[in-house]
């Protein structure tokens, strides 16, 4: 399939695509939809006496009578069985750099085809898709694509990678596992752009299907997650210790916003967990609030708060600090630690200039942790 | 300020013995009452005009997520429609919804654009939606349904009364969930704070002019799902101008239904509706049961 056929056929799908997902806010969200969800029986879950069952795939676990469904919106009790609304129905896809997930460290400059259903188990205030994160399935267009048919359009086409992202994949894991299933045996490999608000069981079996992960790491107390994220941080960092310790790749994004999770000494305490649990080679990125959804009283992140939080956290030891969201700022540049040159030369999401020889700097011989090829 | 008025009308015996639904005329005799009760009105006329205007368009907002058995079914909700229609209000201007066409049919409606009767169809029907302003109010960030915001000028909440496992208890305040994108999003810490400011928020409030709570048949245990081993068919319906009232004497009812059946509390089963609290807090009604007053009559 050539790129350009298969961006039109995107777009004529009426799916969100590039950064136009602001375009969904602007019109109701289209009807009657209802009877073309999926019935695929979910994962994750355990029946419980008069067909009401328990959901086991996120912290939450929640408890569900017949008819209801969970917090995420996408998975309901069925008669006492647990179904997926969203197995292969996909609201969004685009192709995105891999740098804009983002990873900087994986596959550098290279584009990833990005997937989404609608869901998510958190309901964070800053959400900047909150039009496809907080809806239910049947609120939102969407088209039909099995996990074989999303392996065989980046296959065609050589994209290295498939990002499961925009929304919160965890909520649709069922497709996502099957749909990195399929990309393996095609050499096309599965990258997840997550909360990481998920259980250990179905994180385990997570991590043996896909090949990198980065986690929003959206603050570093469990106040903030309960006041803004509505979510529980202990399973989140349970979440990214497990990852640091599989073969899968990591990377952390830390959303700097103004007065609420930006006091220096947060910073270096997060800096220095980071460090301490899964070690100075995995990037962190501090990335520029904006105001949006249900946080619009307070201002953009000012560039010099990134810049501090940043050389807190290279001064607590962390080898791959950048910041985000601020195109052209130098620090989007990958530093060697050992000589300090620029080896990898960002502009925006596009990579200008790599000085990386298998996996080490081409000036000094330092390795730079990271998937390289 | 003198007490909230709560009304409880039971006619234990409105099923007809062939369909199993409710017969039309004794659910219209129960709204009869109701409203003369709730308005202290002598002719059905002037009691209505006392809560809508004439030139009103009203939403039912009814309850379907029950299916057939538990929901607040066309036999209910109907006879009201058209007892409002044959007293002032124009039958074109009245709109009996809930979310989904789909929940509606289940619930045995039939969809209906208005011609000879109300019109019927949930938010999912084209040319409703979700109104594309995001509601932020207080905790809340929600798409309200169209109907809610500019279909109708005055909203009944038509519901279901059933014991709730999150929320404790599921009334006339909480059917508002029904109207916007996101009620999943609003079930943590029993529901508290978001059943009392989904309520609170401008498309609500501002149109709410009574709560009329179905209690045919009680969900007492184990709600909102239907579990026919602990549902009782208590053959009443609840009304009030003020929605705390109204799903206070309905949580008392459920408390008292399964003090009879040898239940724990609300409370000790960690389940006391703590909404009914927040919403007294937030001036939306009475929750004090020293504050209500309630007139309980029985028809033949």
């Amino acid at each position: 399939m050539k790129r350009r056929r298969f961006l039109r056929d995107a777009a004529g799908a009426g799916l969100a695509l590039g950064s136009g997902l602001a375009s969904l806010s602007a019109a109701p969200p289209l009807p009657g939809r209802d009877s073309d969800l999926s019935r695929v029986e979910a994962k994750y879950y355990r029946k419980l006496p008069d067909r009401e069952i328990e959901c086991l795939l996120c912290p939450r676990l929640c408890r569900l009578g017949d008819r209801e469904r969970g917090y995420c919106g996408v998975r309901e009790n069925v008669g006492g069985t647990y179904i997926t609304l969203v197995y292969g129905k996909v609201c969004s896809f685009n192709v995105d750099p891999i740098e804009k997930k983002p990873f900087f460290h994986f596959l550098p400059g290279t584009p990833a085809l990005s997937v989404a259903t609608v869901g998510c188990n958190v309901n964070c205030k800053f959400c900047q898709n909150w039009e496809i994160s907080q809806v239910r399935p049947e609120q939102v267009a969407h088209r039909d694509m099995s996990p074989e048919a999303v392996a065989r359009a980046a296959a065609e086409v050589r994209y290295p990678s498939i990002a499961y992202t925009y929304t919160e994949p965890t909520v649709f894991i069922e497709y996502m596992m099957d749909t990195a299933a399929a990309a393996r045996k095609r050499n096309v490999r599965s990258v997840v752009v997550t909360g990481g608000h998920i259980n250990p069981e179905p994180l385990r079996d997570l991590l043996e299907a896909v090949d990198a992960v980065k986690v929003d790491l959206k603050g570093f107390t469990q106040d903030f997650y309960t006041k803004y994220v509505r979510g529980e941080l202990r399973p989140v960092l349970d979440a990214i210790r497990a990852v640091g310790r599989s073969p899968a790749w990591l990377e952390i994004v830390y959303l700097v916003i103004p007065t609420l999770n930006d006091r220096e000494a947060l910073i270096r305490k997060m800096a220095g967990w980071v460090r301490d649990e899964v070690g100075t080679d995995v990037p962190v990125h501090f990335s520029r609030f904006m105001p949006m959804y249900l946080l619009k009283n307070l201002p953009p992140t000012p560039v010099s708060t990134l810049e501090r939080a940043r050389e807190a956290a290279l001064d607590e030891g962390l080898k791959f600090v950048y910041v985000g969201n601020v195109p052209g700022h130098p620090a989007e540049n990958t530093f060697c630690p050992g000589c300090g040159q620029t080896v990898i030369e960002r502009a925006g999401y596009r990579v200008r200039e790599t000085h990386i020889e298998k996996g080490r700097c081409d000036k000094c011989g330092e390795t730079i942790a990271g998937v390289w090829t | 300020m003198g007490a909230s008025r709560v009304v409880i009308v039971r006619a234990p015996g409105l099923w007809t013995s062939s369909s199993g639904c409710a017969d039309p005329s004794a659910v219209t005799n129960m709204f009869r009452r109701g409203f003369a009760l709730l308005t202290g009105e002598k002719s059905d006329r002037q009691a209505l005009s006392t809560v809508f205007r004439p030139d009103d368009r009203v939403g039912i907002k009814v309850n379907t997520l029950g299916g057939k058995v538990l929901t607040t079914g066309p036999d209910v909700s109907l006879p009201l429609a058209a007892w409002l229609a044959a007293n002032g209000l124009q039958e074109q201007n009245l709109i009996v919804w809930d979310r989904t066409n789909r929940e509606l049919r289940e619930a045995g409606y039939r969809l209906s654009s208005g011609r000879g009767g109300p019109r019927v169809f949930g938010t999912d029907a084209e040319g409703a939606g979700y109104a594309p302003e995001l509601v932020a109010h207080l905790s809340v960030g929600s798409l309200f349904s169209r109907i809610q915001t500019d279909l109708v000028t005055a909203s009944v909440s038509l519901a279901v009364l059933k014991d709730h496992g999150l929320a404790g208890v599921t009334a006339g305040m909480k059917n508002y969930f029904g109207a916007i994108h996101n009620p999943n999003k609003y079930h943590d810490s029993r529901c508290d704070p978001f059943v009392a400011e989904v309520f609170d928020a401008p498309p609500v409030k501002p149109k709410h002019r009574v709560s009329i709570l179905d209690a045919l048949v009680v969900q007492y245990h184990r709600g909102p799902s239907f579990h026919p081993q602990w549902a009782e068919p208590f053959g009443g319906l609840i009304f009030s101008l003020d929605p705390v009232a109204a799903d206070t004497v309905g949580r008392e009812k459920i408390e008292r239904l399964r003090a009879a059946k040898g239940l724990p509390s609300l409370a000790e089963e960690g389940r006391e509706p703590a909404y009914l609290a927040t919403a007294e807090r937030m001036g939306l009604g009475r929750a004090d049961p020293g504050g209500i007053e309630i007139i309980e009559e029985r028809l033949p």
